[in-house]
């Protein structure tokens, strides 16, 4: 489970941020208040995904299915950022 | 790390092995994996004849719906034709789309995975070979039964997306509707299992050191496939079953004027609508991927990058279903979420493009057959990638929503991401299936027909679609600048369908099918395992795998698997086996023996098929023997596994030791459950989350629920069938009885609480026919009343082996399984009982 997780941190926290994104604008409606909310959820999900990468880092990179690993969780938490940074325009610069 | 296990990898280093293998070893596995004969077709369960079965079925699902295509092709050639009426022209396009997405599209790449998969991954078979029989033939019986209702003008008529209010009763009074409802139903089933199968094939039976980081991308693009399925297909069907439910018994779950919601039906039907486009292209783009790099004769650029692209695929292709709906009126922040998220989705296709033109742009290129599929293929998805972003834009959509250019996107997206694909992969793997490969000179005809037809076809319906052309029209009025776009589509068309006559007919001249062994061979140099030489058995020793490409990298490889030289290089049982092997670094874990033909699956599957239809033609008598008659087909079929074993350890080669019963988060069928009850998870979210819809957008219809107070009795009784069922593992050990006990205990203790639940709402004045809330509240009940029952009749069925002395000790996978089922059980009573209560609390 370890390694699924880390293979799949990024992805995971955009999921996490899209779904909570989907469930303010259909049940709480457009206010101030939600907009404050999807605010606080990016800079949560940002910062999820800086401390997922910053927990990846130092692990262990010996052997070839590590490396790979490594390199495909940082993509994987790369673009989760970039989505998230992406998703959230709509409701913070509409 | 090292190991996964505790296996020690330098064991690897005794393949291949250098002692002459004994006589007769191959005869015997020959003898175990034997070719069926005469009613045994029927009943084979190997992967090589369930695979070209499926594939050859679905093909024939697409050549029909083409037919269907061609016939509106010609109605639209010319305004006010009468080539259909209005009627049947309804039944037609519906037919097509539903044909095309649910009887051709995943179960073709469904099929390419179970035909394929086994040979990659070098295992001798998926781990489940009679559950792939049977989801062939529930799809197969019941999809031809379905094709059929249009030749009695009973086919559905209300678009391959069925939405209500128009396919209400009271706007769609026929049976119509309710074969498209009912009659996808066995399709649903027989998807879920492929992809349960195909899941756990992956994970758990790849040969002895292939990691992740190794496997086949097309293995990875399956993966990612299955869970796709697991995720998406329970919202379809939930929303089936409600609008069936509905239909015939008036719960207004989509009744606007009762408390209900036409909207909710849309957002479960993109849920599972939207992603079904990425779980058709993901195992395409993976073909692609296998296929681009042969072509190239190189190394495919960017497989990490790929394997990225899947996984994210696969997960923000969920946070896009609602752009189907720009023009319901959503609200706006909803809809700009919804839109950042449809571009989004574009950034992991495109890497997956741009890696594919890498690896032709830096290869030698060589256009044969599947080659110049492959560049079709690219240029089609692109266009269709486009307009996909353009129609992502909402101000955009507003524009072309219901119009002929929604109708060109779709067919770019799925023709180039998934029809062109399909025909590459059919060129390349021919030979390994076949005596014969297909025909270079043909096939440069078949594509220049095929690609010059799509364009001609597609590309004048963006132009009508802009013009303001609505989708789904029988005819139109002259005048309107209509006529050309649409000749011209027409003649497309039709260049398109020939060019698929041209492939049959090299199918008729050169496929010769060929499964225990005399295939054509490795013609495009494949550097994956599918090409070691093979029989029924697949492989006849399963390789050490040290590389991505490994017939390429070790060129003895192929010499040395075949003569035995790796593992299994015969049988250790004397029945049909594969290695199981551990989910990341693929480390030997245990020997399966797996199960081998039976005509239960056959029998299962066809009165499966059978329930679903007869519920549709209102057979209801015969609907429930049918019902009762599967079931029986089931256990019969599960009866005849899970016994106990001879040896408890068998070598597999080289000397390396590994049991042949395991039980626990190790075994194959554990994780088989855990799917299998993710998916009922799903089903059982999806309602909740109608729930909490409905109690939003319906707030003056929502009845105050039963206290949580009141609730405590409920809680109680499903947290002691939680804890009875967990107790059932340990207890095994004792005595085969006690587990027999705890598990009836527990499913009366849920049967219990589930009747208090629904006294209580019953109490506070909830009905299903009543208002949105009561008929959801009802359906969730429905939900565990089905689950209750399945738990009672696992409970009955373990009393049965125990009685007839077939329960293993002290570990029993049969307990294993009835346990973790009772246990998911009661949590999904629990969260259904609070849930309801907190929902539209006060």
């Amino acid at each position: 489970m370890r390694t699924w997780a880390i293979l799949l941190g990024g992805l995971l926290v955009w999921a996490g941020h899209f779904f909570a994104l989907y469930g303010i604008g259909e049940f709480a409606g457009e206010s101030a208040a939600s907009r404050g909310a999807v605010l606080l959820l990016t800079a949560s999900g940002l910062a999820a995904d800086a401390v997922l990468a910053w927990r990846l880092l130092p692990l262990s990179r010996a052997g070839e299915f590590m490396r790979w690993r490594a390199r495909v969780a940082l993509g994987g938490l790369a673009l989760s950022a970039l989505a998230i940074v992406w998703q959230a325009l709509p409701a913070l610069i509409g | 790390m090292r190991s996964e296990t505790g296996f020690d990898p330098a064991l690897y280093d005794r393949f291949p092995t250098k002692e002459p293998r004994p006589e007769g070893e191959e005869e015997e596995l020959r003898r175990i994996w034997c070719k069926p004969k005469g009613w045994e077709y029927l009943t084979v369960v190997n992967n090589n004849y369930v695979g070209i079965y499926y594939l050859g079925t679905a093909f024939l699902f697409f050549l029909m719906a083409g037919v269907l295509a061609l016939l509106m092709r010609a109605q639209l050639a010319a305004p006010m034709l009468e080539i259909l009426p209005q009627a049947t022209y309804n039944q037609v396009f519906t037919m097509h789309g539903t044909v095309m997405m649910f009887l051709f599209a995943v179960p073709a790449v469904e099929a390419a995975g179970v035909l394929l998969l086994p040979q990659m991954l070098a295992a001798r078979d998926l781990p489940f070979p009679r559950l792939s029989a049977y989801a062939f033939w529930a799809y197969a019986v019941g999809g031809l039964c379905f094709f059929a209702s249009i030749f009695v003008g009973l086919a559905p008529d209300g678009g391959w997306f069925m939405y209500p209010p128009l396919t209400s009763k009271a706007y769609s009074p026929g049976i119509n509707t309710d074969f498209w409802l009912l009659g996808i139903g066995f399709i649903e089933i027989s998807a879920i299992a492929g992809a349960i199968e195909i899941i756990v094939g992956v994970l758990r039976t790849r040969a002895p050191g292939m990691s992740l980081d190794k496997m086949p991308i097309f293995a990875w693009a399956m993966l990612v496939f299955a869970v796709m399925i697991v995720i998406a297909f329970p919202s379809i069907i939930l929303g089936t079953l409600l609008l069936e439910i509905e239909r015939a018994f008036n719960w207004p779950f989509f009744d606007a004027a009762r408390g209900g919601d036409p909207l909710l039906w849309q957002h479960l039907f993109w849920f599972f609508g939207h992603p079904e486009v990425y779980i058709i292209f993901l195992p395409a783009a993976g073909m692609m991927s296998m296929i681009v790099a042969t072509v190239a004769k190189t190394e495919l650029v960017g497989y990490r990058l790929i394997v990225l692209a899947m996984l994210a695929t696969g997960f923000i292709s969920f946070g896009v279903w609602a752009h189907h709906m720009f023009t319901t009126g959503m609200p706006p922040m909803t809809t700009g979420f919804f839109s950042a998220a449809s571009m989004a989705v574009s950034l992991p296709a495109g890497l997956q493009v741009f890696s594919w033109i890498a690896t032709l742009a830096i290869g030698q290129r060589s256009f044969n057959a599947p080659g110049l599929f492959v560049v079709g293929s690219i240029v089609i998805f692109v266009t269709g990638g486009l307009t996909g972003v353009m129609v992502a834009m909402v101000p955009f959509d507003w524009q072309a929503h219901d119009s002929y250019f929604i109708v060109a996107h779709l067919h770019y997206v799925l023709i180039g991401g998934m029809v062109f694909p399909l025909f590459a992969a059919f060129y390349y793997w021919m030979p390994m299936v076949s005596r014969r490969a297909l025909s270079e000179r043909l096939a440069k005809w078949v594509f220049a027909l095929m690609f010059a037809g799509m364009n001609i076809a597609f590309l004048p319906m963006h132009l009508a679609g802009l013009q303001g052309m609505p989708r789904r029209v029988y005819t139109y009025l002259p005048g309107q600048g209509f006529e050309l776009p649409n000749l011209v589509s027409t003649i497309g068309a039709f260049m398109l369908g020939l060019g698929v006559l041209l492939f049959l007919i090299d199918l008729a001249r050169n496929f010769r099918l060929a499964p225990g062994g005399g295939n054509a061979g490795n013609v495009y140099d494949g550097a994956t395992l599918e090409w070691l030489p093979s029989e029924l058995y697949s492989a006849r020793s399963i390789p050490v795998v040290r590389s991505r490409e490994p017939l390429r990298d070790d060129p003895r490889l192929a010499g040395d698997v075949a003569k035995g030289r790796h593992f299994l290089p015969g049988s250790a049982t004397g029945h049909r086996e594969t290695i199981v092997t551990s989910p990341l670094l693929a480390e030997p874990q245990y020997l399966q023996i797996m199960p081998g033909p039976s005509a239960w699956p056959f029998a299962a599957a066809v009165f499966t098929a059978g329930f679903f239809l007869a519920l549709t033609v209102q057979a209801y008598s015969f609907a429930w023997v049918s019902a009762i008659l599967a079931v029986v087909s089931i256990l019969r079929w599960l009866w005849e596994t899970d016994r106990p074993v001879r040896d408890e350890e068998v070598d597999i080669g080289a000397g390396i030791m590994v049991p042949t019963y395991v039980t626990g988060p190790a075994s194959h069928g554990w994780w088989t459950m855990v799917i299998l009850l993710v998916v009922m998870a799903m089903i059982f979210i999806m309602a909740l989350f109608s729930l909490a819809f409905l109690a939003s957008n319906q707030p003056a219809f929502w009845a105050p629920p039963p206290s949580m107070a009141a609730g405590l009795p409920i809680y109680f009784l499903y947290g002691a069938a939680f804890l009875a069922a967990l107790a059932a593992r340990p207890l095994l050990k004792r005595d085969a009885r006690w587990p027999v006990g705890l598990f009836f205990a527990s499913a009366f203790a849920a049967g219990s609480a589930l009747w208090l639940d629904w006294t209580g709402w019953s109490a506070a004045g909830l009905a299903p026919q009543a208002s949105g809330q009561g008929a959801v509240i009802a359906a969730l009940q429905a939900l565990q009343a089905f689950a209750v029952g399945t738990g009672l009749l696992m409970a009955a069925y373990c009393a049965a082996r125990v009685a007839r002395g077939l329960m293993t000790q002290p570990r029993s996978n049969t307990v294993d399984l009835a346990m973790l089922f009772l246990c998911y059980t009661a949590a999904q009573g629990l969260t259904g009982a609070l849930f309801g209560r907190a929902i539209g609390m006060t």
